[in-house]
C-alpha cells in the first residue's frame, strides 16, 4: 500500500468508514501530529501556558485591585523578596519537609513491610487484608480529613473513645489541637490514604520475583533475612526508588488533609506550603502575586523530583 | 515455604495490626454517622453507642426537608447540605466528562506514543510524566486570573476542562504500557491486509486494550471525583460546587456537629469505595501500569 501525502484527519475517517483500502493515508509523522492535537492543545492551555503566566504573575503586583482593572503592576521581584522575609513562609516549608520525611520514610518501610506479609497466601489473614488494603484509595481526601478530624477530636474523638475503651487512657488526648503532635497527626491520616498504592506497587514487584531464586538461596542455607537482604531487597530496589520520588512530590503538595484537620493550626503550627499558598492567595488580601511565587518555589522543588523521576524510568528502559 | 509455629502466628498478629488500621477509620465514619449529636456528645467515651439513628441521612437525603427527631429543635442547617443532590450530580458531571475526555484523547496519544515510533512522541511521554508531578495549587492561581477574565468562572465545563488538562498526562502514562504490549505482529497483519494506521488503531490496538482502557478510566472517574483545589477554586456559588466542595464548606462549621458530618463523608465516600471494591483488578492494574511501566 502506497504511503500518500500527508492529508488531513477527516480523509483518513472516511476512508475507514467506506473500507476503501489505500485512498488517502496519512504519513506516519502527519498521523501522529492529528492525533495529539486535543493532547497538545490542552497541555498549552492547561499547563504549559498555565506555569508561564503564574512566572508572570509572581513578578507582578496582583490583588483584588488589580484583578479589577485588569492591569498587574511590575513590582521588581518584590513577591519573592517579601515571600524569603516572611518567617511563616519558612516555617511552612521547614513543615513541609518534616512532613516529607517522616510520610515517605514511614511509607516506603511499611510498604515493604506489608507487602511481604500479604504475599503469604496460605494466611487467611493475609488474603483478608489484601481484600481490604485498597479501600483507602477510594476515599476521597478531603472526606478522609474529615474523617480524621472525628478520630482525633479532643473530647469526642473516636480514637480516644477507642483508647478509653480499653483502658490504655484515662485523660483525652489533644492529638491534632496539640502545636508538637498536630503535623504527625495529619501525617498519620495522609499516610492511611497514600499507603495502598505503595503496597500495591512493592506487592506487585514482589510477585514478579521468580519463586526459584529463593528456592535455590533456601537450598544453599541462606536463612530468611539473607534472603530478604540478598534478593529480594536489590529486586525490589527499583520500585522503591519510584515510590520515594512519587510519593516525596506528591506529600510536597499536602492540602486537603491540612484543611479538614488543622487548617495550618494550632497556632500555624501545621502550616505547609500548598497551604500558605493557598491562604495567601484565596483569602483576605488576596496577595496573587506573592501566592504565585510561592506556588513557584514549590513547583521548583517538586520539579528537581520530577526531573529525577524522568531520568530514572528512560534511564532503564533504555 | 508456608511459615509455621511462632512465625505464623506473628503474622497473623500483624495482619491483624494492618487490618485494624484499614478499618478504624471506616468504623469511627460509620458509627459517627449512625447515631444522634446527644450520644456523641454525652457517651464521650463510649465506642458503640446506646442509641441509633438513621436521622443524619434523612436529613440529608431529603435536603432539610424531613429532619427527623434529632434535628427537631435545629434552627439552622448549612445550606450546602441542602445542595447535595445537586452537588452528587455535579460530581457525577464532571467525572464522567474527564473520564470519557481523559481516556479518549489519552488514547491517541497513547497509541502514537506506543505505535508510531516517532522521536518527539517520546518527547512527548517525557513531558507527561514531568507534567503529572504539578502540584494542582500552582496551576490554580494562574488558571483563576484567566477564568475570571474570561468570565468563566461558576461553570461545570470549565471545571471539566481544567482537570481533563491536569489528568490527561496520567491518563497517557497509564495507557501507554497496555498499548505497547499488544503483539506487533497483530497489526503488521492488518496493515497487509490494507488498513491504515487508524484502521488499525480503532479496529485492533483499541478493542485489545480494552482492560487497559477499563483500568484508565475507573482511575481516572476516581480522582476526578476526589478533586478538591480545582472546582473549589473556580466554583464558589452553591449551584456549581462538586461533592467535595460541599465537604470542604462544612469544615470549621461550628453548627454541624460530627453525626452529620460523618453521614456526609460516609455519602461521599461510598461512590469511589464502591467502584474501588467492584472493579478491584482493573485499580491495581492501571496503578501499576501507570507507575512502574511507564
Amino acid at each position: 500500500m502506497a504511503l500518500l501525502a500527508p492529508e488531513s484527519l477527516g480523509d483518513a475517517n472516511r476512508a475507514g468508514k467506506d473500507a476503501r483500502r489505500g485512498t488517502g493515508e496519512l504519513s506516519r509523522g502527519a498521523l501522529g501530529v492529528a492525533m495529539n492535537l486535543p493532547t497538545i492543545g490542552l497541555l498549552l492551555l492547561v499547563l504549559a501556558y498555565p506555569v508561564v503566566y503564574a512566572g508572570y504573575l509572581s513578578l507582578h503586583q496582583v490583588g483584588i485591585a488589580q484583578l479589577r482593572r485588569g492591569v498587574f503592576p511590575w513590582n521588581n521581584g518584590d513577591n519573592y523578596a517579601r515571600l524569603l522575609e516572611d518567617p511563616l513562609f519558612a516555617l511552612a516549608l521547614k513543615n513541609t519537609i518534616l512532613f516529607t520525611l517522616l510520610v515517605v520514610g514511614v511509607e516506603v518501610v511499611l510498604a515493604i513491610a506489608i507487602a511481604l506479609l500479604l504475599n503469604q497466601a496460605s494466611l487467611w489473614t493475609s488474603r483478608l487484608a489484601r481484600l481490604l488494603i485498597l479501600i483507602p484509595y477510594g476515599v476521597p481526601p478531603i472526606t478522609n480529613g474529615l474523617i480524621w478530624s472525628f478520630m482525633y477530636s479532643f473530647q469526642f474523638g473516636f480514637l480516644n473513645r477507642v483508647l478509653f475503651s480499653s483502658g490504655l487512657i484515662n485523660e483525652p488526648v489533644n492529638w491534632a489541637g496539640n502545636p508538637n503532635t498536630a503535623l504527625y497527626a495529619v501525617a498519620v491520616a495522609y499516610i492511611w490514604r497514600t499507603l495502598p498504592f505503595a503496597v500495591l506497587i512493592v506487592h506487585a514487584a514482589l510477585q514478579g520475583i521468580p519463586r526459584e531464586l529463593h528456592e535455590a538461596a533456601t537450598v544453599d542455607g541462606a536463612s530468611a533475612w539473607q534472603r530478604f537482604r540478598s534478593i529480594t531487597l536489590p529486586l525490589l530496589m527499583p520500585v522503591i526508588i519510584i515510590i520515594l520520588i512519587l510519593r516525596t512530590s506528591f506529600a510536597f503538595a499536602v492540602f486537603e488533609e491540612i484543611l479538614a484537620i488543622t487548617q495550618g493550626g494550632p497556632g500555624d503550627a501545621s502550616y505547609v506550603a500548598a497551604w500558605y499558598t493557598y491562604k495567601l492567595t484565596f483569602s483576605p488580601p488576596n496577595n496573587i502575586g506573592m501566592g504565585a511565587a510561592s506556588a513557584y518555589v514549590l513547583a521548583l522543588l517538586v520539579g528537581l523530583f520530577a526531573i529525577a523521576y524522568v531520568r530514572l524510568l528512560y534511564r532503564r528502559i533504555a | 515455604m508456608e511459615p509455621r509455629g511462632l512465625p505464623r502466628l506473628l503474622m497473623h498478629l500483624a495482619n491483624g495490626l494492618v487490618i485494624l488500621f484499614i478499618m478504624l477509620p471506616i468504623v469511627a465514619v460509620v458509627l459517627g454517622s449512625l447515631q444522634p449529636e446527644r450520644t456523641l456528645q454525652g457517651e464521650s467515651r463510649r465506642v458503640i453507642p446506646s442509641e441509633w439513628t438513621l436521622d443524619n441521612f434523612t436529613v440529608i437525603l431529603t435536603q432539610g426537608q424531613q429532619k427527623g427527631r434529632i434535628f427537631e429543635q435545629a434552627t439552622y442547617l448549612p445550606d450546602n447540605i441542602k445542595s447535595f443532590y445537586r452537588a452528587f450530580a455535579n460530581s457525577l458531571i464532571v467525572a464522567l466528562g474527564v473520564t470519557l475526555l481523559t481516556v479518549g484523547f489519552g488514547a491517541l496519544s497513547a497509541y502514537t506514543v506506543a505505535r508510531l515510533e516517532l522521536r518527539w512522541a517520546l518527547w512527548l511521554m517525557q513531558a507527561n510524566v514531568v507534567a503529572r508531578f504539578l502540584p494542582a495549587i500552582v496551576l490554580m492561581i494562574p488558571l483563576y486570573v484567566v477564568v475570571r477574565s474570561l468570565g468563566q468562572l461558576n461553570t461545570l465545563h470549565a471545571v471539566v476542562l481544567t482537570e481533563t488538562g491536569f489528568l490527561l498526562p496520567y491518563a497517557i502514562v497509564i495507557l501507554v504500557p497496555f498499548f505497547a504490549n499488544i503483539p506487533a505482529d497483530l497489526e503488521d497483519a492488518a496493515r497487509i491486509d490494507g488498513c491504515t494506521h487508524f484502521q488499525a488503531f480503532w479496529r485492533i490496538i483499541l478493542p485489545l486494550s480494552a482492560p487497559g482502557l477499563a483500568a484508565c478510566a475507573v482511575i481516572m472517574f476516581i480522582i476526578s471525583w476526589h478533586e478538591l483545589l480545582i472546582p473549589l477554586i473556580l466554583n464558589s456559588r452553591p449551584e456549581f460546587m462538586t461533592l467535595p466542595v460541599i465537604v470542604a464548606s462544612l469544615v470549621g462549621d461550628v453548627h454541624v456537629f460530627f453525626n452529620l458530618l460523618m453521614a456526609i463523608c460516609l455519602l461521599s465516600l461510598l461512590p469511589t469505595v464502591i467502584l474501588v471494591a467492584l472493579l478491584q483488578r482493573y485499580v491495581v492494574e492501571g496503578l501499576a501500569a501507570g507507575a512502574v511501566k511507564g
